[in-house]
């Protein structure tokens, strides 16, 4: 087996967007989007598993090409600067496909039933496969560049698709906030990969970290390589300061939500940052940094996540939260933790909101929380799968995020002991904190949902999509087609079998997905630190920290979910006393902490008034002076206009006075 | 036919196609005449590539050579090499369509053709002539048709737009001319050397670039150091009013807004880009030493244009000026990428003219299809248009996408080459390290602002609800969707393959870097001593 099908890894998927493109024309059309989509995309994943075999460990400090790298064709080719469309495949890249393709099948296929009847059906699919291609070439990227391309492709999708229902003016805004702000980030990114031109002479991944591994003694521009790539990070995989646009991404189609805002897109910055590795230890502060923006991340975005009201709004906080943990991973060098985590966070996540999605488009779109209780007897199986996604969540014992978060906290928390570093004490104490927020605000979620007493109110959009569409578009009335009923109601099959195996990752992923996915990463660039990162010579109260975390956490977790049912299963009254209590602070994290104000009131409105400045610059100075240049031709020839007064004499006078003078000048000439 | 012929016939087939359309007696058959001829020039142009495609070549090709004012060793010279050729199809292949987006034009509809045929002549001349004095000819005779198709066919303002954008070329014009005369007295001198030309005034354009002998005139501490100094400043102002350049560009806006949507397109799509070669043509090659000394004036002057044009197409209320307010930015990479002297810069220069003149131009006329219909620009009274023509609207963000430097759409490359070129230079003599980080960071920062006000724009024009006023608006024309299409495909087939670009340029390029690169150890020695 060689590596060469792999090429159609990401191709695959394109064509099927194309094809979804054309099938946006036609009406009779529109149903095949999906089954190309799915086709296409498990195409994908199915050729992933295939070229498995022959994918080689890889190891930056003895680099061989040979075996990674497939090529397409030669992108730009000038001088000796060189960008191919070529692939980088080794055990991590491997195991991102596994994930990107494998998700995305199943998102694809909820996503059949979920966007049924609407009149972007196609458009929809055309962006899922889209996405698809942006995200596998992210994670094949044989160089930065190209890198760089999935970078934005998939930022790119991600604005199409959260600006699906184009004519909410939330969604649109919502969809130019997140672009705008990875722009941000991808600026950082981007300047990172200028730098590490100028400073390695070139942009293949494999010659970079190769090159990156051997530094001796890291100049100027090597120490901040790592911090500008860092921010491209940050703002992909919505860490501090870069977060915001995440939650207002939630206006998108909740399968784009799952697909793209949870599982894969938003997971690029941890893979860059593992992929990348031997470039982050550059400099000694990168990933310390890392991992200190990471915890406090997650912790920040945990307490913002207990006050929300809207469900798809508390996912998009814990999303950030989760996030925060594998940056955590990384940045204390356990990178099989992170990607453990990502590839846990993957499963649970997914159904978390596809199991919200279904809550959605059972109650017409209704997600506030104050206005949904006890749908278990409505939903039976959702309520189930929901369930499973929670636990896992929550950290509970045995389930997969129970096992991928313990193993960050635990390296953490080795790290703090045996190198006896308060920071990294802290940072484990921090993620224990979240751990315990995340299990409360998971639970308190799904207490409120589903238990209780039964009482809900349909939200006024028969499906969001179609009651857009109702709203902004009267003409096109006749397209929609009603085919649910306005009452809560259980999913079909088609949706909810993805979901039951999304379920079956979220709780059994981690018990026995450990030792392969370990052993992927530890053969891949990531692996450079694993190496060296270190073994439990630490001790805590005379426990091995690994085996002690375990109980540590698993106490957490049961303590969340229990004070989380004493407070909106059992007795609902005291929580709200407590938030009545509580008025201000539960005001500020409602508020998010007014972060999107601020952003507002120190960046947004600077710019657009700078651009204001800029043109009546343009006007009043630039043009200013063109016209002074202009008028003083007019000026000259106003002064001379009295003396073209049409009299013979005034002329004769002239001509004779003009002879005169030239005659006197001929005569000095040459008389001197 | 041989090939030089060919060419010949390209340049003057509009010409002829011109005068034609004024003989023929009605409208239409001027319209059928306009399209012919352009199919038949593009088609020309084609050919020419073929025969250039692939063979490596590295030199002038296809020469023609004919005496025509002996007096002062005037020559007709025609040629193309791997620096005119892709702007030569630009320009054959975007005609075609301004033609076809010409159609509607009613107001003496004769005499428009006429002269946009004229103004291909112009065109096709300044990008194939090798004489310096058949260049200015051209470059001038570029200028007048244009100056009528704004003024006669144009907006509210018309003449006032037509009248500015002609004495600002015009003083480009004289720049230019100052510095021709310079060059041809002082030329015969190096043939003291003997090496070659036997001491004759010299027009020719290759041999000013290569001859040693006339570069050690102009290079630093040579006869005439001083001259080149200034000659490079009053070339590069030349080219900079039509490139345009921050502060040379005032005209732009003003032409855009009040000219026709077809001129508009040409003029973004190719006449800018007459700026840009030039500047690659002559300003550089002619004066290397001169240019290294200058470089953090040129790429300053770049890297401002590319930020203040983005701030001002942010302020813009009105559609059409902020596309224009967007070249501005978009040609600023150009300058920058060639002021830094490397290989990535020059080559991403280059690549981004190639894509502006893609996306500028359908840019151009997604604003025009709109305009055409609803008779106001106003961003502020448009919006939802997404709903009521999506396919339009789903071009419209291929165009603008591409106008945004995304990556698999053809303005990436020439950006991101722009700026890894900027970023080489750290380390070269003469270019301050932190110098060009500051002017990499700024003019990186370039996307972020485009991002800013492409979005911000696209937000309020397509998406959100539909107005009522759209239910009287024709619906978007089978020719209109001919032209969005080609437009949109070659923004992503130029995105995905550029080499079908570098293909053509890469020889030529690697003699015009020599030329460059040359004279980097002599500015080392100069400043090191």
């Amino acid at each position: 087996m060689t590596l060469q099908p792999a090429i159609l890894i990401p191709w695959l998927p394109a064509l099927s967007a194309g094809l979804c493109g054309l099938c946006c024309v036609r009406k009779s059309w529109r149903r095949l989007a999906a089954p190309l989509t799915i086709g296409a995309i498990f195409a994908s994943f199915l050729l992933a598993v295939l070229v498995s075999p022959a994918v080689k460990p890889f190891d930056p400090a003895e680099p061989d090409l040979a075996p990674h790298v497939v090529t397409l064709f030669s992108w730009i080719h000038v001088g000796d600067f060189r960008v191919d469309m070529a692939y980088f495949l080794d055990p991590l890249t491997l195991l991102m496909l596994m994930v990107v393709c494998g998700v995305g099948t199943l998102v694809a296929v909820y996503a059949a039933g979920y966007m049924a009847g609407d009149r972007g059906y196609a458009r929809f699919f055309a962006g899922v496969s889209l996405f698809i291609f942006a995200m596998t070439t992210l994670v094949m990227a044989d160089n930065l560049v190209l890198l760089y391309l999935g970078w934005e492709g998939v930022g790119l999708c991600s604005y199409l698709l959260i600006g699906f229902y184009y004519q909410k003016p939330s969604a649109v805004a919502a969809a130019k906030k997140a672009f705008i702000v990875n722009r941000i980030g991808d600026l950082g990114f981007a300047l990172g990969i200028f730098l590490i031109y100028s400073t390695f002479h070139t942009v293949s991944l494999a010659e970079v970290l190769s090159l990156a591994h051997h530094v001796e003694e890291p100049t100027t521009a090597h120490l901040w390589i790592p911090f500008l790539l860092m921010l491209g990070a940050f703002g992909k995989s919505a860490q501090i300061p870069l977060y915001v646009w995440l939650p207002d991404a939630m206006e998108g189609p909740t399968p784009v939500s799952a697909l793209i805002h949870a599982a894969t897109m938003v997971t690029a910055g941890v893979y860059m940052i593992a992929r990348l590795l031997p470039v982050f230890e550059l400099s000694p502060y990168a990933l310390p940094t890392v991992a200190i923006v990471g915890a406090v991340t997650a912790l920040f975005a945990a307490t913002i996540a207990l006050c929300q009201y809207d469900l798809k709004r508390i996912y998009a906080y814990s999303t950030i939260s989760q996030l925060g943990y594998m940056f955590l991973g990384v940045g204390v060098l356990s990178t099989v933790g992170g990607m453990f985590h990502l590839f846990t966070h993957a499963f649970f996540k997914a159904l978390l909101f596809l199991t919200a999605g279904s809550v959605m488009h059972a109650l017409a779109g209704q997600l506030d929380l104050r206005k949904i209780s006890g749908l278990r007897t409505r939903m039976p199986i959702t309520c189930l799968l929901m369930l499973f996604g929670c636990l896992a969540l929550a950290g509970f014992p045995f389930t997969a995020g129970f096992f991928s978060k313990d193993l960050i906290l635990a390296d953490v928390l080795v790290r703090g002991l045996s190198l006896h570093q308060p920071l990294y004490t802290t940072l484990a104490v921090v993620g224990l904190v979240t751990a315990f927020l995340t299990a409360f605000y998971t639970f308190r979620l799904w207490f409120r949902v589903f238990l209780g007493p039964t009482r809900y109110e349909l939200g006024d959009e028969h499906h969001a999509a179609d009651g857009a569409h109702a709203a902004g578009h009267a003409a096109d009335a006749h397209d929609i087609k009603i085919e649910h009923v306005h009452d809560a109601h259980e999913m079909p099959w088609l949706m909810n079998a993805p979901l039951v195996v999304l379920a079956v990752g979220a709780l059994f992923a981690g018990l026995f997905c450990k030792s392969w996915l370990a052993g992927l990463v530890t053969q891949s660039s990531a692996a450079a630190a694993a190496a060296h990162s270190l073994h439990a010579h630490a001790t805590l109260c005379g426990y091995d920290p690994h085996l002690a975390m375990e109980f540590i956490s698993s106490a957490v977790a049961v303590l969340g979910i229990a004070a989380a049912a004493y407070f909106h299963w059992l007795n609902r009254p005291a929580a709200d006393s407590v938030a009545a209590r509580y008025r201000g602070l539960v005001s500020l994290l409602n508020h998010k902490y007014y972060v999107d104000e601020i952003y507002d009131a120190l960046i947004v409105r600077p710019l657009r008034a700078l651009g204001g400045l800029c043109f009546v610059l343009d006007r009043l100075i630039v043009e200013g002076l063109v016209a002074l240049v202009g008028f003083l031709p007019r000026l000259l020839g106003l002064g001379l206009q009295p003396t073209q007064q049409g009299a013979l004499q005034g002329y004769g006078l002239g001509m004779a006075a003009g002879i005169a003078i030239l005659a006197l000048l001929i005569a000095l000439a040459l008389g001197t | 036919m041989d090939m030089a012929a060919l060419l010949n016939w390209m340049i003057f087939l509009p010409l002829i196609g011109g005068v034609l359309c004024l003989a023929v007696a009605s409208r239409q058959a001027a319209r059928q005449v306009a399209l012919w001829t352009s199919i038949a020039t593009f088609v020309l142009s084609v050919i020419l590539a073929a025969g250039y495609y692939g063979q490596g070549y590295a030199g002038v090709q296809f020469v023609t050579q004919l005496r025509w004012i002996d007096s002062i060793n005037v020559e007709y010279r025609t040629g193309v090499d791997g620096l005119s050729l892709p702007l030569v199809l630009l320009t054959t292949a975007l005609s075609v369509l301004v033609v076809i987006a010409s159609w509607d034009i009613q107001k003496a509809a004769k005499a428009y053709l006429a002269l946009y045929l004229f103004l291909m002549t112009g065109m096709l001349g300044v990008f194939l002539a090798l004489d310096l004095f058949l260049f200015y000819v051209f470059f001038e005779v570029s200028l007048l048709p244009m100056y009528f198709l704004i003024g006669v066919w144009g907006g509210p303002r018309k003449e006032y737009a037509a009248i500015k954008f002609f004495l600002y070329t015009l003083f480009g014009s004289i720049c230019l001319l100052v510095v021709m005369l310079g060059i041809y007295f002082f030329t015969p001198e190096a043939a003291a050397g003997g090496a070659s030309g036997g001491g004759q005034n010299t027009w020719d354009m290759i041999r000013l670039q290569t001859d040693p002998a006339i570069g050690a005139l102009f290079a630093r501490g040579g006869p005439h150091w001083g001259f080149a100094k200034l000659a490079f400043w009053l070339t590069l102002i030349a080219f900079l009013v039509k490139l345009p350049g921050v502060p040379f560009h005032t005209w732009l806006p003003d032409a855009h807004v009040e000219a026709p949507t077809p001129i508009s397109m040409i003029l973004a799509g190719v006449l800018l880009k007459m700026g840009g070669y030039a500047m690659m043509r002559i300003t550089w090659p002619f004066f290397p030493d001169a240019a290294i000394l200058f470089w953090k004036c040129a790429a300053g002057l770049g890297v401002i244009s590319i930020v203040y044009g983005a701030f001002c197409a942010m302020a813009q209320a009105d559609w059409k000026k902020l596309v224009a307010y967007s070249s501005v930015s978009h040609m600023g990479y150009v300058l920058l990428g060639l002021a830094v002297l490397t290989r990535a810069g020059f080559d991403g220069a280059y690549y981004q003219m190639i894509a502006h003149g893609i996306t500028s131009a359908m840019m151009f006329f997604l604003v025009g299809v709109v305009y055409d219909r609803a008779h106001h620009r106003q961003i502020d009274r448009l919006g939802g248009l997404w709903l009521k023509w999506p396919a339009y609207s789903g071009w419209a963000a291929v165009g603008f996408f591409a106008a945004m430097g995304l990556p698999g759409l053809c303005g990436f490359v020439g950006e991101v080459m722009v700026l890894l070129g900027t970023f080489q230079a750290v380390g070269n003599p003469g270019f301050p390290t932190a110098l060009v980080y500051t002017y990499g960071v700024l003019a990186a920062s370039g996307v972020i602002l485009t991002a800013g006000y492409i979005l911000w724009m696209f937000q309020r024009v397509y998406m959100g609800p539909q107005r009522a006023e759209y239910a009287g608006y024709e619906p978007v024309k089978g020719r209109e969707y001919f032209i969005m299409v080609t437009l949109g495909l070659a923004a992503l087939v130029f995105g995905v393959v550029p080499y079908l670009v570098f293909v053509m340029t890469n020889p030529t390029f690697d003699g015009i870097m020599k030329i460059i690169s040359v004279a980097v150890p002599a500015a080392q020695t100069a400043l090191g001593g």
